[in-house]
């Protein structure tokens, strides 16, 4: 198993005092409405269905960011907090790319998959090329120097600049662009249907659309592939080996500055064919999409156990489907507050994640 | 030499920024601004008790301060408003620059020469000089016309709030990215209990105490379950809190509770939800009434007495065994636990004394808009927070106000002013294509996030470091030598 880092926990006895606390919080709060949303998912089976799908699909672009925070938590054990604005700049940049190429829904197939395809590139090259000139412009110096604190802080300061950096991408008006931005900045930017949306379950009720499978498709060909680089290559192992003991990983002659800006990069052009895949499934990007995509995908990660990449991508597809059911059970206004209570929940009661090794103490 | 000319340096730079972008009779108060900042900046003179030394160097610092002062007035009326349509008045420019030097000088040489005192004697100095300004300000604004008072009150509102999140992230080191939503509990309990939503109308001197011991209790029930967290999950857990306590509330309009088949409470609207809860009963006094919203004067000198009262008890506590107990948890927690810190109610503590400051922040604020909403409570309000603190020094009170002051008055007044000024400009240049660009709102992020980047890459103790903080900060921090 590909794990980066075994997380560790620290057993204090007054743990049990924030335990009870969020029991009796669950019990009041969340037991009795979970009994409901279980009866009515079992009066409609074909709705659970369709819910499922959807989560499905919100899962494999979740568990692509969340391999970032995943990859990057592993190794510096820095809450890359700017990851979800990230996200939201390669959405952007996506967009600008689709404009110029002038891609329509009346382009060809046989010219806009391979546009699409180069798009895609590009667009992973430029969130990855960000995120590491950000860890060497932003972290870097701050790695051993100051405190976890400063960095975490200066990541959230990276989220803003780069949540700016969104919201002024929507006054660009080159004419090459061919007005991809439309006429106001702030509004959510629109991208053309360029995925085919032919329901493949016609006839049964289910949606389960070509354009699903595609970001599916797209996504697990990108997590096998991280998952081969970092358990089969020599980069790979380099950066298992960074993760355990950065110094030890030194002394056997890693360059262990440039393990990490790897880790950024992989990390940056993940987020970056996210990004570009919900652009086009959803058909919409906003400049301040990134903070609740980043904080699900973090919790994604936190769910599978931080630092593990199968964990990511399981607490990816978990999340993806918590937050279809309690879009379509609960209530979509809601949802943002059911994954940051198990968020909590997680954190309080099994720090370590689903698939986390906790034999390990560290101080 | 050098270190006195940059200090002095820098509180012209803030007199001929405010002086710019203000215009109008601003300048004056830019003079007076540029005064005080010298008064604290320039290096005490050596050696103590030399008078003559202290009067000569505020005089040189004020000297340079009003030059660049008045070259912002210069610029502003003489090149800057006619282009906007103002035509330029001799009269006003002159007033403005002979009152920027009557109010800086004597405020710079003052200052200069209470520094030379014995530090007993300096404090009690510094205090009367501040005391005066913050006491005649009201008047001030009102005299010279600037209609600063409607956003000088938030902006306290702000500062008092940083100085909660102080005491939670500077002193006790737990680094709360949720804090706004204290003030959201603070203002609601204040609104719920003091206005016509309940029926339940007490007066704003009973519903602020309210609002604190709520806002307390909350932070005690939401500083529970991060108790075993540390660092960036007890970061990520608090951010967590800070967003789902705006949703509960924006969606706690109609709630309905069945216990098996009874009906407790049916489409029950407990926050109101999206439209929030308004009129909120304002203060009473017997002399001045109840207080009105186009009177400033009261709320202003109220908010001051909050803020006065919060800063001597937070100073009272800093140095008590609380205090230290904090410092010891923040520097290493299992040491402390081993050297008999009760490490739970030490840090339970932190999280319900932060909240109460915020609560009463809250109450303050609720009652002074006279409305609440749950929009007002985001993530942004507690990142501004913690960005107010790390700018002017983690742990150390007067960094906090001064990086208040910096954020908030960049935030409310600086960036609008300079948004307009560049506006009519660019309007009046003919340029079409960056009409559009709100120079205040779009740049706003930009301006918080840098400045969280670039204090912890250039300067992570902040601008007034605590003395802790400077003597600890540039080697190591404690957390990083176990790894």
């Amino acid at each position: 198993m590909a794990t980066l880092r075994p997380r560790a926990i620290r057993t204090m006895p007054w743990r049990l005092l924030g335990q009870i606390a969020v029991a009796i919080f669950c019990l009041l709060f969340l037991a009795i409405p979970f009994v409901e949303m279980v009866k009515s998912m079992i009066a409609d089976p074909q709705l659970l269905a369709r819910q499922l799908l959807i989560g499905v699909t919100n899962g494999a672009y979740i568990a692509l960011i969340a391999l970032g925070y995943t990859l990057v938590y592993g190794i510096v054990e820095l809450i890359n907090f700017a990851h979800g604005d990230l996200y939201m700049l390669g959405a952007f940049f996506s967009l600008s790319l689709i404009g110029t190429f002038s891609l329509t829904t009346e382009t060809p197939w046989v010219v806009r998959a391979p546009i699409l395809i180069v798009v895609l590139i590009a667009t992973m090259g430029f969130t990855a090329g960000l995120n590491m000139l950000v860890d060497r412009w932003a972290y870097r110096r701050l790695r051993g120097v100051g405190s976890r604190m400063a960095s975490l802080i200066s990541a959230i300061g990276i989220s803003f600049v780069f949540q700016n950096l969104g919201l002024l991408w929507g006054y660009l008006r080159f004419p090459f662009m061919h007005g991809v931005m439309g006429s106001n900045a702030v509004a959510p930017k629109s991208f053309p249907a360029l995925l085919p949306s032919v329901n493949l379950f016609a006839g049964t009720g289910v949606r389960f659309g070509a354009k699903d499978l595609i970001v599916v498709g797209v996504s697990v060909v990108l997590l096998i592939g991280l998952y081969l680089f970092v358990s089969k290559t020599r980069l790979g192992k380099a950066m298992r080996a960074t993760a355990q003991d950065r110094d030890a990983a030194a002394l056997m002659g890693i360059d262990v500055n440039r393990t990490i800006s790897l880790a950024f990069v992989l990390g940056g052009a993940l987020a970056g064919a996210s990004g570009m895949l919900v652009g086009l499934y959803n058909g919409t990007a906003v400049f301040d999409m990134g903070f609740t995509a980043g904080l699900r995908s973090f919790t994604a990660a936190v769910l599978g156990g931080i630092g593990n990449i199968v964990g990511a991508m399981l607490g990816g597809l978990l999340i993806g489907i918590i937050s279809a059911l309690s879009d379509q059970y609960i209530s979509t206004k809601w949802t943002n507050a059911v994954v940051f209570g198990i968020l909590v929940i997680i954190l309080v009661f099994r720090p370590t994640g689903l698939l986390g090794d906790d034999t390990v103490q560290k101080a | 030499m050098n270190t006195r000319i940059r200090s002095s340096l820098i509180g012209g730079v803030f007199g001929f920024a405010i002086a710019l972008i203000s215009g109008g009779f601003a300048g004056i108060l830019a003079g007076l601004v540029a005064g005080l900042i010298n008064g604290f900046s320039v290096p005490q003179a050596e050696p103590l008790n030399n008078r003559a030394g202290a009067v000569r160097q505020g005089l040189v610092a004020s000297l340079i301060a009003s030059v660049l002062t008045i070259l912002g007035i210069v610029i502003r009326s003489v090149l800057i408003d006619p282009v906007i349509g103002t035509p330029l008045n001799i009269a006003s420019l002159l007033i403005s620059m002979i009152g920027a030097l009557i109010l800086g000088i004597p405020v710079c040489v003052i200052m200069c020469v209470i520094r030379t005192e014995p530090p007993a004697r300096e404090r009690i100095g510094l205090a009367i000089v501040i005391g005066i300004v913050l006491v005649t300000y009201p008047w001030l604004d009102q005299f010279l016309n600037l209609r600063f008072m409607n956003e000088v009150i938030p902006v306290l509102v702000f500062i008092l709030m940083a100085l909660g999140l102080n005491i939670v992230v500077g002193y006790a080191g737990l680094l709360d990215l949720g804090y706004a939503a204290f003030f959201a509990i603070g203002a609601y309990a204040a609104g719920m209990v003091s206005s016509p939503h309940f029926g339940i109308s007490l007066s704003f001197w009973l519903a602020i105490w309210v609002a604190a011991a709520v806002a307390a209790l909350f932070g005690v029930i939401l500083g529970s379950p991060t108790l075993p967290l540390r660092g960036d999950y007890l970061a990520i857990v608090t951010l967590g809190f800070g967003e789902i306590v705006p949703i509960a509330i924006k969606n706690l309009d109609k709630v309905t509770i069945h216990i098996w088949n009874y009906p407790l409470l049916v489409n029950f609207d407990i926050t109101g939800g999206t439209k929030g809860i308004n009129p909120i009963n304002r203060p009473w006094l017997p002399v001045i009434g109840e207080f009105s919203p186009s009177a400033p004067t009261p709320w202003y000198f109220l908010i001051l007495g909050i803020m006065l009262i919060s800063i001597f008890f937070i100073s009272r506590l800093r140095n008590s065994r609380l205090g230290r107990a904090w410092t010891a948890l923040r520097e290493d927690e299992l040491a402390a636990g081993a050297m008999g810190i009760n490490t739970v109610n030490v840090k339970l503590l932190a999280f319900a004394i932060g909240a109460t400051v915020s609560g009463l922040a809250g109450a303050f604020y609720g009652s002074y808009i006279s409305a609440i909403f749950p929009e007002s409570f985001r993530f942004d309000v507690s990142v501004m927070l913690l960005c107010m603190v790390i700018l002017g020094g983690l742990g150390n009170m007067s960094g906090v106000i001064l990086g208040g002051i910096i954020i908030q008055f960049a935030d409310r007044l600086f960036l609008p002013q300079f948004s307009t000024v560049v506006q009519k400009l660019i309007v009046a240049s003919g340029n079409v294509s960056l009409r559009e660009v709100n120079f205040a709102s779009d740049f706003r992020l930009l301006l918080f996030g840098l400045t969280l980047v670039l204090m912890m890459i250039l300067r992570p103790q902040g601008l007034v470091p605590s003395g802790r903080a400077a003597r600890v900060m540039p080697t190591a921090d404690a957390e990083v030598s176990h790894d």
